[in-house]
């Protein structure tokens, strides 16, 4: 007995003994280690871990001593669509990058920038607290995610090698394989997965065969290549060359179909343009008052950056008041500037129903600027001291049979000579006058009329421009448009009126908010209120980007032109074109009925990213036979594409896809080939900003680290441009190789490598104007453009080299600040009038309705392309909730990478207002479901006060499934997925489709073409 | 919005009677540890052209904030701050003031370098304490990690270092304003909103601000005098802030897969 | 106003349960060892088992606190550094001279109180008689025992102070800075204590008399920490205190607060009246709760208290930190408890201790748990 006691008890001892040994383990472990029980810190004692400083700045001096470990260059962030100019830090023998902040250079990155002509050393003691102390005046920024994107450089999951699929596409299997293998195939084609032939870019690349057989207007066979792209970072230029110069495809596009495309559009209508679709921005600082609707400043917008610090200095140190207008309320609004800052909730996809409302206010109570709308001409603006005109008082042709229906009237209408044809510049617009209409002189023009004009044939019944608008604005009442966006009554009228309480130092501004149902006609609405108050090119009103300094064609290099270069033709695979300009129409036309068309087309846009989807799958216009994406991701962008994906991913459907890019994103999943590319500080290009910057700028980028991807058999490094130039010379396209690029003097250089293009665009970049001063020995030394010198001294003539190197030195070539004004208006001025009315817009017919729509700014429910109404299809009743996007402040769409963000908001809860939830029994913190006609996502709610009534907002940036959200298999070794990459949800994914397109296509605003993601019609549940 | 101006004021009178004669037990500190930090440590104290020396402050205007944690990353990437820590970051909340406009308010939150530090006399080996231009420090080769400071701290601004098992909290950028440099979170903030600079210079853009605004502290109740300064803070948000708490999601385990492709 | 944190941080729990062991085993250690001193010190004969059972439960847990404490220490290679650079501002500093004072008396005292048996063991004929020799440092006197009791009492009141007021100063953590803390933790620590030898004594003496009058006493701390949790409310709810209505405000709102309020009361209660009302028979029960009550005190107090974020709204996650490491060093440190525990009544000759200069002893009175003999078997 005792014995056994005895053996249990030793047991337990045992036990006890062993249990406390695992417990304390750990601590034996660090007892063991001694005095640093972790990590040895660089700086044992205060500051740790902390990276050696880059420079010293003596405080009383101000000299700046370099630390010679660290190199800091000016480049280019590409952390988001912005492209701010940036500062990077980066440890010489690591090759890696430290740390990221602005360049003091660039509007994008400071304000005030400091002047162009200061040393780089000078550059540097700018930012300091030592010296001078100006370091908070000039400081320089990145945002946190310009922060945290150099962990992209270093992404594990980054590709460094080409990649072919194997298996199916999008399986998430890879193998890597040679470049010279990847040339090969893509060029040359081939049974190359095993599931039939393939044909490659050079059987593709027939410039004779048409693309259609019996529809000439298509163009040829190679324009069954098409080419997706983000966003202009920088290499377009580079990337058109070989596309359309070489290859001869005109079939090109970026992502604006589905980034802002709308707002865009309806700017564009009012600035006359739609393929360029120019747009101003307020002046911030020095406007009174602005309205935001459909942009949050500080939030997102372009330039994010830029943006966030002029509006912050604006509502602290300057006049500015602003009310966002959003259905949530985000960043842009600001509570301790309290009512300099304030939010409007709207119904998502109603602002044109506001816009509409002040402008009826407007008019109603004599608000709008006579004196600018008045000047039908740049001669009578000029004369009358505006620094623009507009169209409101031009006669519009409103007799609804006459062929002209729509167009403006001209001389040429009532039989006026003129110098010129018909219709074309020479011919006058005319404008109304007691004795009938008269050519639009150098004098101001009555802003109303209504009535008969005769014309050679006959009586006619024309309106001003401003007539139609005023018309189209009285069409409701106030009470009716407040019911449609939610606005109260009272609050449209008080908005309208503190509109109009500023002169011209009051502006509106719009961009991503406009992508709905109707976002085009909303967003001309919007920034017609611009042109009523006539605050155009003024100081505090509105203005446009200063422009750039090009790199393309300059006075030392033509990179833009090339010996043998072809020229791309074609109408364009997105149909944004008129649909009268087909076989098509004119077949069903000859067969008496036109209308509808097949799809949809749409002449007042841009290339169109979204539509391209459409066509993809249904080979309508035609078919293509080859897809590159480059840096660019519409399978997670679009909205309801998803609905399109597997079509796409069927190789009968597009027989062959190739991805540039670094990342294996949710659009090169389902790609046949990846082409490694350049991360952000490894690559060449020239950028300018979107807009917001008064001066001239160009932002130079160009490889601060040694780039990663591997070496091909040349050694160079494979990335787009190398792979370009490889097939280019495979296929023995013009433009590439020993013969390729014109001097002044028409004696060619070559272009083997990306050095040789773009160090000439930089050469070009300093000569342009008064040319740029030499960079001098220390300047090269202190941004580390030593690196590149013996590149910049083999590619240009010794005359050239140094001022290249000041565009690199210094991370671009930069206007000063003070040329931003030019007394109390902008230097560089948009000088083309503001369409009141746009005829292009007023007269052609909608290809799937073969109905007008109005050419001037209007109130329009959403419309399917049939041109029915969504609402009839999806009944409020079944519907109830509006779903709409809004930016991350902190992600973009491809940052997620970067984990630094992760742990600051690692997920994107769907944010539900309080009404709302409480209807649906929903607590902060539940899950709940969401579904739309396109879809269904579970995701966690927050319950908010900041949401508009029965909406859901869903922030952007999140729910990927790929950059390593999904696992990847490649040589067989699998990397799992990571789910933190993973979290959160896409909106896209409730996207929805046109349910009355014959050919499948995702919903779109009918007259832009862009994706839908603001207002879609949902319903919500709570399920726990 | 009830700012303490007194307060402040008071404040910057004892700020601007030396940041040597601060508080007794805390120069002492700074003394005791001196020999212990030869290397690296504060090297000396920065001075100024008339020979002043500096005391180093912050003056953060909320108005400015927009909230996108440019400082909060540059700290992590400047200061290599661990994983599951922050030195710095910023709040963010929606404000619903007499059920009426709800608004934004970005709150950034550092280490105020108290000039009456409560985490520094509790520190059982003085290995934190209060350098010459006021900066609050740690000397992590002598820090035991008992993380005392952790938790005497009223703004939770210190953590333990799980990379060097010791305490760590923002050092107001030592290693960069002895450069003569600006803190990584200064010189990258894109609101303009962090200003930072020598309290005991009436010329400096923070002592220009603290004259011409209504200021006030985070919970100033705790009476450690901050170095840290806010222009329009709103009480509610000064300290322990009653209401709901950001969504933080159930931690996923994460892949460690780290070699390139 | 009402407020949504829409972007916050979470905080870490810096103080782990390693802490909690700590402030727990030396509460019960110190407690039991002034239970103790009564009956070695003034020689009640009757007190002796219920002094016996008290000093062993403070030798025991008095040598695990302090290897918690060290584990607790991020860097504890560096224990050093408090003896040689004590801030004297630093209640913790106090406790390091103070920790290794009360351990070393209360190991003396204890040996001291042996001495005579292990003597007495070591001139028996047996094969590790050597051993006992040896052990009582060849002698049997133990007159000295009284002053070094005096002094590891001393120290333990040391204890109780310094580790209440380390606690209790910490203005920035409203549920610790309560003057009432200090007293808390003495009284749990009593609950903790009786607990601790209401089981000893189901396990080893089996006394009804002795778990009678424990269990009787277990009433008698339980009641002062309830009252003590009755004023603390009190003072909160009236707000006569504002630092006790702060501590409440801080986690007032949340409703894992309610039900830890709902527990810890049922945790006294519960106890309290079975001791009450059938204080024999029910040791056994009354003991684990009273251990568990005393535990859960101190592990509401730390890791709820460090719960409570500063600044920022809501609570942290850490009532429930850390993980299976958290785990393992609490289970850890009972496992070296129990193992001491074993060693202590297997090697030790613990119930013959008696007063100092008591009449020496020729033969055991009772028999220890484990007679001298199974030593040698067991080793
Ligand atoms: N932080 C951050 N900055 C960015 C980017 C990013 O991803 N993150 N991306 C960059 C890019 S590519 C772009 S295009 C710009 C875009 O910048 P913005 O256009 O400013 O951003 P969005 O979030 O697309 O839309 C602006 C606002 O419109 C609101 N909105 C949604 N529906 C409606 C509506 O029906 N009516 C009104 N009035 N508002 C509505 C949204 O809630 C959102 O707050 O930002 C650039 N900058
Ligand atoms: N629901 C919803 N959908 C949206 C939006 C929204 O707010 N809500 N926003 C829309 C807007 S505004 C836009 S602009 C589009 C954007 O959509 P896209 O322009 O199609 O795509 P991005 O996601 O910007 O893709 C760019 C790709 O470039 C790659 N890349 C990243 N960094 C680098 C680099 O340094 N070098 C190179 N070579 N490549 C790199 C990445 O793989 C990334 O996926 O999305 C739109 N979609
Ligand atoms: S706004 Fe931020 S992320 Fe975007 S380019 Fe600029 S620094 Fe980079
Ligand atoms: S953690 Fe380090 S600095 Fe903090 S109190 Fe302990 S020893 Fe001092
Ligand atoms: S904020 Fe906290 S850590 Fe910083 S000095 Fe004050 S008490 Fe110390
Ligand atoms: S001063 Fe330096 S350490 Fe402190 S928060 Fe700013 S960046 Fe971080
Ligand atoms: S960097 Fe400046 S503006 Fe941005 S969040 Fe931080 S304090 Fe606010
Ligand atoms: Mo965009």
């Amino acid at each position: 007995m005792s014995t056994r006691r005895n053996i249990l008890k030793g047991a337990v001892a045992t036990g006890a003994l062993a249990t406390f040994g695992v417990g304390y383990a750990g601590t034996v472990k660090k007892i063991a280690k001694g005095k640093w029980s972790g990590e040895v810190p660089r700086n044992a004692h205060v500051t740790g871990n902390s990276l050696p400083a880059e420079y010293n700045v003596d405080p009383l001096t101000g000299d700046v001593t370099p630390n010679p470990d660290q190199a800091m260059s000016y480049t280019m962030c590409i952390g988001c669509t912005t492209m701010c100019g940036v500062r990077v830090r980066v440890d010489k023998k690591a090759n890696r990058v430290l740390r990221v902040t602005g360049n003091p250079y660039s509007p994008m990155s400071t304000d005030p920038f400091i002047p162009y002509e200061s040393s780089v050393a000078e550059s540097f003691a700018a930012m300091a607290q030592g010296g001078k102390g100006n370091g908070l005046t000039n400081r320089s920024t990145a945002c946190g995610r310009g922060n945290a994107v150099l962990q992209q450089v270093d992404n594990p999951r980054r590709v460094l090698r080409p990649l072919k699929r194997v298996g199916p596409r999008g399986s998430g299997k890879w193998q890597t394989i040679s470049f010279e293998q990847l040339v090969e195939e893509v060029v040359e084609g081939g049974d190359l997965f095993g599931e039939g032939r393939v044909a490659g870019l050079r059987e593709i690349r027939d410039l004779e065969t048409p693309a259609v057989p019996g529809a000439p207007e298509f163009g040829p066979r190679a324009n069954r290549l098409v080419w997706m792209n983000c966003v202009d970072d920088g290499r377009d230029n580079f990337a058109l060359r070989w596309l359309k110069q070489s290859y001869g495809s005109n079939n090109f596009t970026r992502h604006g179909s589905y980034c802002g495309g709308a707002y865009r559009s309806g700017s564009g209508a009012m600035f006359g343009d739609f393929k360029k679709m120019p747009h101003a921005k307020p002046d911030f600082l020095n406007a009174e008052f602005i309205i935001f609707a459909g942009t949050a400043p500080g939030n997102a917008g372009n330039p994010f950056k830029r943006v966030g610090t002029l509006i912050a200095k604006a509502r602290s140190d300057e006049k500015l008041s602003y009310v966002v207008v959003d259905p949530i309320l985000n960043n842009a609004q600001n509570g301790p500037s309290g009512e300099r800052s304030k939010w409007l909730p709207i119904k998502p996809a109603t602002d044109g129903a506001m816009a509409m409302a002040m402008m009826r206010w407007m008019f109603e109570n004599d608000r709008i600027d006579h004196a600018y709308l008045a000047q039908p001409s740049a001669a009578a603006a000029k004369a009358a001291g505006e620094a623009n005109w507009s169209n409101a008082t031009h006669l519009v042709i409103v007799e609804p049979d006459h062929p002209r229906y729509g167009h403006c009237l001209r001389g040429s209408d009532i039989g006026l000579e003129s110098a010129g044809e018909a219709h074309s510049d020479a011919d006058p617009y005319m404008v109304a006058s007691d004795a009938g209409p008269v050519p639009a002189a150098a004098t101001p023009a009555p802003l109303f009329f209504d009535g008969i004009a005769e014309t050679a044939q006959g009586p006619v019944a024309v309106k001003t421009a401003l007539t139609l608008l005023r018309e189209e604005a009285m069409r409701q009442t106030i009470a009716d448009y407040a019911a449609v966006c939610g606005i109260p009554e009272e609050t449209l009228i008080g908005l309208a009126k503190e509109f109009t309480s500023h002169g011209r130092k009051a502006a509106v501004n719009s961009h991503g908010g406009m992508m709905g149902g109707s976002g085009f006609y909303n967003a001309y609405a919007l920034v017609m209120l611009n042109t009523l108050i006539g605050n155009l090119n003024w100081k505090g009103g509105t203005m446009i980007a200063g422009g750039w300094f090009p790199d393309n064609k300059g006075p030392a290099y033509d990179l833009a032109k090339f010996p043998g270069m072809v020229k791309a033709k074609g109408l364009p695979f997105g149909r944004n074109v008129p649909y009268e300009k087909t076989t098509e129409f004119k077949t069903k036309k000859a067969a008496g009925k036109p209308f509808p068309a097949d799809g949809p087309w749409y002449p007042n846009a841009p290339g169109l990213a979204t539509e391209w989807m459409s066509s993809l799958v249904n080979g309508y216009p035609y078919r293509a036979e080859a897809l590159i994406f480059r840096n660019t991701n519409p399978i997670y962008g679009v909205p309801g594409v998803a609905h399109l994906v597997d079509k796409i991913k069927d190789p009968k459907v597009v027989p062959l896809i190739i991805s540039i890019d670094p990342f294996i994103n949710e659009s090169s999943q389902i790609a046949d080939y990846i082409v490694p590319d350049s991360v952000m500080y490894e690559t060449w290009g020239f950028a300018k900003p979107w807009g917001g910057v008064w001066t001239k700028a160009t932002t130079a980028r160009w490889p601060v680290i040694e780039p990663k991807m591997e070496k091909n058999a040349e050694s160079e490094r494979v990335g787009m441009e190398t792979f370009l130039i490889a097939t280019a010379k495979k296929m023995g396209l013009p433009g590439f190789g020993d013969r390729a690029i014109p001097d002044a003097d028409g004696k060619l250089h070559p272009l083997n490598r990306a050095e040789d293009f773009y160090i000439r665009g930089a050469a070009n970049v300093a000569m342009l104007g008064t040319p740029v001063s030499d960079a001098t020995d220390e300047d090269i030394a202190l941004s580390n453009v030593a690196r590149i010198a013996d590149d910049l001294k083999a590619v240009l003539k010794p005359g050239e080299w140094r001022k290249a190197a000041t565009i690199y030195a210094k991370g671009g070539r930069y206007e000063n600040i003070e040329r931003a004004y030019s007394g109390d208006e902008a230097t560089h001025q948009f000088s083309q009038p503001m369409l009141v009315w746009n005829e292009g817009l007023g007269s052609f017919r909608h290809a799937t309705t073969g109905r007008h729509l109005p050419g001037c700014p209007a109130w329009r429910a959403a419309e399917f392309a049939d041109g029915t109404r969504v609402s009839d299809h999806y009944p409020e009743a079944d519907w109830p909730v509006k779903i709409t996007s809004f930016k991350s402040p902190l992600q973009n769409s491809y940052s997620v990478g970067a984990k630094a963000l992760l742990r600051i908001a690692a997920i994107n809860p769907v944010n539900v207002g309080l009404e709302l939830a409480a209807k649906h029994g929903i607590k902060n913190g539940d899950r709940v479901r969401l579904t739309t006609p396109g879809g269904t996502l579970e995701s966690v709610a927050v319950v908010r006060d900041g949401v508009a009534p029965d909406t859901v907002a869903i922030e952007h940036g999140f729910g990927h499934r790929g950059f390593g959200a999904r696992a990847i298999t490649i040589d067989g070794q699998t990397w799992p997925a990571d789910p933190r990459l993973a979290s959160g949800v896409l909106l896209n994914d409730l996207g929805m489709i046109d349910p009355t397109r014959g050919k499948a296509g995702v919903w779109v605003d009918p007259v832009s073409g862009t994706a839908v993601r603001q207002g879609l019609p949902a319903r919500i549940e709570r399920i726990g | 919005m009830d700012t303490n101006r007194r307060g402040f004021l008071g404040a910057i009178g004892r700020v601007t009677i030396g940041a040597a004669a601060s508080i007794a037990g805390t120069a002492e500190a700074a003394e005791a540890a001196a020999p212990g930090i030869a290397t690296g440590g504060p090297r000396s104290a920065v001075k100024t052209k008339d020979g002043h020396t500096v005391h180093w402050g912050m003056v953060v205007d909320l108005r400015k904030c927009i909230g996108c944690q440019a400082c909060t990353v540059a700290c992590i990437m400047e200061n290599d701050v661990p994983e599951d820590a922050f030195r710095t970051h910023v709040s963010v909340y929606e404000v619903l003031k007499d059920r009426r406009d709800p608004a934004m308010v970005m709150l950034p939150r550092l280490c105020n370098h108290c000039d009456n530090p409560p985490c520094v006399p509790v520190c059982p080996v003085e290995a934190t304490f209060k350098a010459e231009n006021g900066e609050v420090l740690v000397d992590a080769s002598r820090c035991v990690g008992c993380a005392y400071c952790v938790q005497a701290c009223p703004y939770d601004a210190r953590f333990i270092n799980h990379e060097t098992q010791t305490a760590d909290k923002c050092t107001f950028c030592y290693h960069r304003t002895q450069e003569g440099l600006l803190p990584a979170c200064v010189e990258t903030c894109v609101g303009g909103a962090r200003n930072f600079g020598d309290l005991n210079d009436p010329q400096s853009e923070v002592a220009r601000l603290l004259r011409e605004n209504e200021v006030s502290v985070l919970r100033p109740e705790m009476h450690t005098n901050p170095n840290v300064y806010y222009i329009g803070l709103d009480e509610a948000l000064s300290g322990r802030v009653a209401g709901e708490a950001a969504y933080h999601p159930p931690l996923t385990t994460e892949t460690h897969h780290e070699e390139g492709l | 106003m009402q407020i949504h944190e829409l972007v916050g941080a979470v905080h870490e729990a810096a103080w782990l349960p390693w802490a909690v062991q700590y402030f727990f085993l030396i509460a019960i250690s110190t407690t039991a060892l002034l239970m103790s001193l009564p009956a070695f010190l003034l020689g009640h004969e009757g007190g002796l088992p219920r002094a016996r059972l008290a000093l062993m439960v403070a030798v025991t847990t008095g040598i695990t606190a302090p290897i918690a404490l060290l584990a607790d220490l991020h860097q504890p290679f560096r224990f050093w550094e408090f003896y040689a650079y004590t801030h004297h501002t630093s209640w913790m500093a106090w406790g390091a001279w103070i920790v290794p004072l009360y351990v070393g008396a209360t190991i003396a005292f204890a040996w001291a109180l042996h001495r005579p048996a292990l003597h007495a063991m070591g001139q028996e004929n047996w094969r590790f008689a050597w051993l006992f020799r040896w052990l009582s440092l060849g002698g049997g006197a133990n007159g000295f025992a009284r002053p070094l009791g005096l002094i590891a009492g001393l120290a333990a009141l040391g204890i109780l102070t310094y580790t209440g007021m380390e606690v209790m100063i910490v203005r920035a953590r409203p549920l610790w800075n309560t003057p009432l803390l200090p007293l808390q933790f003495a009284a749990t620590g009593f609950v903790g204590a009786l607990g601790v030898m209401l089981v000893l004594e189901r396990v080893l003496a089996r006394q009804e008399k002795l778990e009678l009058r424990l269990n009787l006493e277990l009433a008698a701390a339980l009641g002062v920490v309830g009252l003590l949790g009755i004023v603390w409310f009190g003072l909160a709810l009236s707000g006569l205190s504002p630092v006790h209505a702060r501590a409440l405000a801080s986690v007032a709102g949340f409703p894992v607060w309610h039900h830890i309020a709902i527990w810890g009361g049922l945790a006294i209660a519960i106890p309290f009246l079975l001791a009450l009302l059938v204080p024999v028979g029910t040791g056994w029960l009354t003991g684990l709760i009273a251990i568990h009550a005393a535990w859960m005190f101190r592990w509401t107090v730390f890791m709820g208290g460090q719960a409570v974020p500063k600044i920022g709204s809501g609570l942290y996650d850490a009532l429930v930190p850390t993980g299976i490491a958290g785990l393992m060093g609490v289970i850890g440190t009972f496992g070296l408890w129990l193992f001491l525990i074993i060693a202590y009544t297997t090697f030790m000759p613990w119930s013959e201790a008696g007063p100092p200069g008591g009449p020496r002893r020729a033969a055991p009175t009772t028999p220890p748990a484990t007679p001298p003999a199974t030593p040698s078997r067991a080793i």
